[in-house]
């Protein structure tokens, strides 16, 4: 149960890197198409400079469970180094939750904006006039996408799946 | 509660919470919400989200993203060690060539890929054991490399600059030319410490040297220099005010794949998707400190904070050379523990006001603040690239690569001794080619 638990959550938490980095290579698209149309066809930009600016908070927001689960949020592990595998082990269980604390907020949050600009019909006041609920989607998915990932990884520590201030991917041990 | 202890308060609770491994991003967050719940109450909640969002809604970030990709794309290709090898084949014959061409290597690295880490293990992959090989002590061979791996934040494109740029609202533009001279001095005061090490050592500069032909030198141009054409030219682009820093970053990066491709052949999707892969994780996680810094900044000056701090140092009233001095410190102090990007955006918002109403040019004190944080790169405990170094030369012994570094570390601070007493270092360049600052 448990496992199938954190395998579905780490199978979604993968799954935002993909949309994050596919997010990042339109990102770099649309501002070539952006630079080809100012500078070579010296047209005007309308909607490119909002879209990508968009496209790079949602990428953010979204592909943050993604870059949980690959360990890759810097953090300060100077303390794990010195202390028991006790103290170490409770160390790793009260910095998640403070993490999972600020994630429940922050989607909380980032809900009720959503909200907001969905039944109000708010428009960016820019001459593309988005409806801004579609970039504030980004919080409420993403914050509690990571937030799940933090649930799974606090259960991963108290089941004892996972060693508190375990090595990261791609980092020298 | 005075603003200046409540200062002091969020000081200590951001370090305890950091001290316990919660990354940075929402260590940050958490105790920005904290003391906005407790001291103004349970109502700031609502605005997480939406500072959240207002910090991350600029166009001029998305040139991190971008430089970072870029850099990812170059660093996955053998473009570092056929940059080592032509240096390599160009200075072979003038004394202490191999550690020119290292630390050369280095600073053209480390303007392709703009991470100081990249640059270690690129140059330092084919270096560190080509120096050890010619008799060069270890310490030197690891500290040369680590120090030449920091300018990654100092000659342009920098992330570190473009942080700076937009906490400060300084040109973004100009704060990359301002690296150029300061780069290229802290280069030459680094091949003249390792020279004049290995000298005193007793290194044989010359022994045992290959003989290169013109053909031999000439053949590894075309892969070489197609890419420092693209470093120049989002250069000129950014200080000619032709494209802002999010365009020249994207064509930059778009220009640097394809050539990747054609030039290394690389095409297949799984290498491309691991360029990806390690682009993506290193912006996201830049972006959400970005994004959860505004909330704590946002915190300090809505609990008066920031305000309080300024004026205190101003009423303190002590010459602006001792006040240069404690922030240099503090920014020392802060950059040995925290990543560049962290320290930035903490503090330039606080800082920077106090340095410019001392009299202090803007432009001057960002690169004065990225050579602090060079120096946290390679110093313990969280140095960075002192692991790159000690995963690329395992037989090397960590305390080895310390002392090594140790001297490198005092060039530093000789740069900004030296950039201190003479501004002109960093700031003439912007100047000349883009005009007095208005």
């Amino acid at each position: 149960m448990l496992k199938k638990f954190n395998y579905t959550v780490a199978t979604l938490s993968r799954m935002t890197g993909w949309v994050a980095a596919a997010m990042i290579v339109l990102s770099v698209l649309v501002v070539c198409e952006m630079v080809f149309v100012r500078y070579v066809l010296r047209g005007s930009v309308v909607w490119q400079t909002e879209f990508v600016t968009y496209l790079l908070i949602a990428a953010t927001i979204v592909g943050s469970p993604f870059v949980l689960l690959t360990k890759g949020h810097v953090n300060v592990d100077l303390l794990g180094q010195y202390l028991g595998p006790r103290a170490r082990y409770l160390v790793a269980i009260v910095a998640t939750v403070i993490a999972l604390g600020f994630c429940l907020i922050a989607a909380w949050s980032g809900y009720t904006e959503w909200h907001e600009a969905w039944s109000n019909d708010w428009l960016s006041d820019t001459v593309w006039a988005v409806r801004l609920w579609i970039p504030y989607a980004a919080m409420p998915i993403g914050f509690g996408l990571l937030s799940l990932q933090y649930v799974a990884d606090l259960l991963a520590l108290i089941t004892g799946q996972e060693m508190p201030f375990a090595p990261k991917e791609g980092e020298p041990v | 509660m005075s603003p200046i202890l409540l200062g002091v308060l969020v000081a200590v609770s951001l370090i305890v919470v950091l001290l316990l491994g919660t990354p940075v991003a929402f260590a940050l967050g958490a105790v920005a919400i904290a003391f906005l719940v407790i001291f103004e109450g349970p109502s700031r909640l609502s605005l997480v989200g939406e500072t959240l969002f207002g910090g991350l809604n600029e166009f001029a970030l998305l040139s991190i993203p971008m430089f970072i990709l870029m850099g990812a794309a170059v660093a996955s290709s053998r473009a570092g060690s056929d940059l080592y090898e032509a240096l390599e084949r160009w200075l072979y014959r003038v004394p202490g060539g191999l550690l020119i061409s290292n630390l050369g290597a280095c600073a053209v690295f480390a303007a392709l890929s703009g991470s100081s880490p990249a640059t270690c293990a690129a140059i330092g992959k084919m270096g560190i054991p080509e120096m050890q090989k010619r008799g060069y002590p270890d310490g030197l061979a690891t500290g040369a490399i680590g120090a030449g791996g920091t300018l990654g934040i100092l000659i342009p494109p920098s992330i570190t600059m473009i942080v700076y740029g937009i906490a400060t609202e300084t040109s973004i533009g100009r704060l990359f030319i301002a690296g150029i001279l300061p780069g290229i001095m802290l280069t030459s005061l680094f091949m003249a410490w390792s020279l004049f090490y290995a000298h005193r050592k007793g290194v044989k500069f010359q022994i045992g040297m290959d003989v290169y032909t013109l053909k031999q030198k000439l053949e590894l141009l075309p892969r070489v220099l197609p890419f420092l054409a693209i470093i120049v030219f989002v250069l000129w682009a950014l200080y000619g005010g032709v494209a802002t820093p999010s365009e020249a970053a994207g064509v930059g990066a778009l220009f640097v794949i394809v050539l990747v491709a054609v030039i290394y052949k690389m095409i297949s999707p799984k290498d491309w998707w691991a360029v990806l892969h390690s682009a993506t994780r290193e912006s996201v996680m830049i972006m959400m400190i970005i994004g959860t810094a505004a909330l704590f900044s946002y915190m300090m000056s809505s609990l008066y904070i920031t305000q309080a701090i300024a004026e205190s140092i101003a009423a303190m009233d002590v010459s602006k050379w001792v006040l240069l001095l404690y922030v240099n410190l503090f920014l020392l102090l802060a950059g040995l523990f925290l990543p560049p990007v962290a320290v930035i955006l903490m503090t330039a918002p606080t800082l920077l006001p106090i340095v410019v109403a001392a009299g202090f040019d803007p432009i001057w004190f960002g690169v004065i603040l990225t050579l602090n944080m060079e120096i946290g790169l390679i110093t313990p405990p969280v140095g960075l690239n002192l692991y790159v170094l000690n995963s690329i030369a395992p037989k090397v012994k960590l305390t080895t690569i310390l002392w090594g570094s140790l001297p490198f570390m005092l060039c530093m601070v000789l740069g900004i001794i030296l950039i201190t007493v003479f501004p002109g270092i960093a700031t003439w360049l912007p100047e000349a080619l883009m005009g007095v600052r208005i």
